[in-house]
């Protein structure tokens, strides 16, 4: 595929056609699957963590995501204090952060937005939600 | 036992429109493919649970035919249905469960805290609870239903 023809990310250095890389963090495995899918349709490398804890010993272990789809409820460490967690560190500011998740409530949506998750999805979702978000975060063209 | 005071009790219409969100956005695009009749069998079924405790306290439980339950599954992983295994079915109706079940916990009185997916093979019975809605559905001719239980008064 030429480039032209490429749904680009976005780089911090503006329009490039390489991949960024994506972080899919969900206990379901079909989740991790149909989300890994899209993402990788839209340019996106993609890594998967079945849970916060997990996906927190991959940037530890130096595997730092452009952007980080986030789970809600999850077992070991659930995606709210992933989210907490990440925003601790100075290193990892630059993450993106989109919680895609049936928590749908109001008070939820603002307590996770409120602790430094970028955007918000609800399952279920259509692949043209998930671009139209990336778009709005910036991280697609 | 503190009493629940309730607002607004979602339908079996409800019920119904959730799960065919559901249905159509990751297994089934065709709108007519989720039916509204069927029937569970209650020696052959697969059932997925969710309970919400909080200013509601209940659960919202998906049962299907363990046919319909492989078909799910086989959609929602993009597999060849004769590759589908347990733990497929597990996590399929797992997170199929927990999407309807957070979608209609949005409809309760809040604010509650849904645990995460519960998925047996058989039939789960849930003590101290009452049955407030229930939408028989079918699809591809096998018979699903989703029920929303409150704690019993």
């Amino acid at each position: 595929m030429a480039d032209g023809d490429r749904i680009c990310a976005l780089g911090r250095l503006g329009r490039r056609c390489i991949s960024l890389l994506a972080m899919v963090i969900d206990d379901s495995s079909a989740m991790r699957l149909i989300l890994g899918r899209i993402m990788r349709g839209l340019g996106f490398d993609v890594v998967e963590a079945p849970n916060g804890a997990e996906a927190i010993a991959r940037l530890e272990s130096g595997t730092l995501p452009d952007i980080a789809l986030i789970d809600w409820n999850m077992p070991v460490m659930d995606g709210l204090a992933f989210v907490n967690a990440v925003r601790k560190r100075e290193e990892w500011r630059n993450i993106t952060l989109m919680m895609v998740t049936t928590e749908s409530e109001q008070s939820q949506i603002v307590r996770a937005l409120a602790a430094g998750a970028h955007e918000y999805v609800i399952k279920p979702f259509t692949p043209d939600a998930i671009a139209d978000k990336l778009a709005l975060l910036g991280v697609l063209a | 036992m503190e009493a629940q005071t309730m607002t607004y009790v979602p339908s079996a219409d409800d019920l119904e429109v959730i799960t065919r969100e559901v249905w159509m956005s990751f297994l089934d695009g065709d709108p007519a493919g989720l039916v509204a009749g069927g029937r569970v069998p209650d020696d052959d079924r697969v059932t997925g649970c969710v309970q919400l405790s909080g200013a509601y306290v209940g659960a919202i439980m998906l049962e299907l035919s363990s046919a319909a339950a492989q078909a799910a599954a086989a959609a929602l992983f993009t597999m060849p249905l004769t590759q589908v295994t347990p733990v497929e079915v597990a996590d399929a109706i797992g997170e199929i469960t927990n999407m309807v079940g957070g979608n209609v916990k949005s409809m309760l009185p809040g604010p509650s805290t849904l645990s995460l997916p519960a998925v047996v093979y058989g039939a789960l019975t849930l003590p101290g609870t009452e049955m407030l809605r229930r939408a028989e559905l079918a699809w591809r001719g096998q018979p699903l239903a989703v029920s929303l239980w409150r704690r019993a008064a």
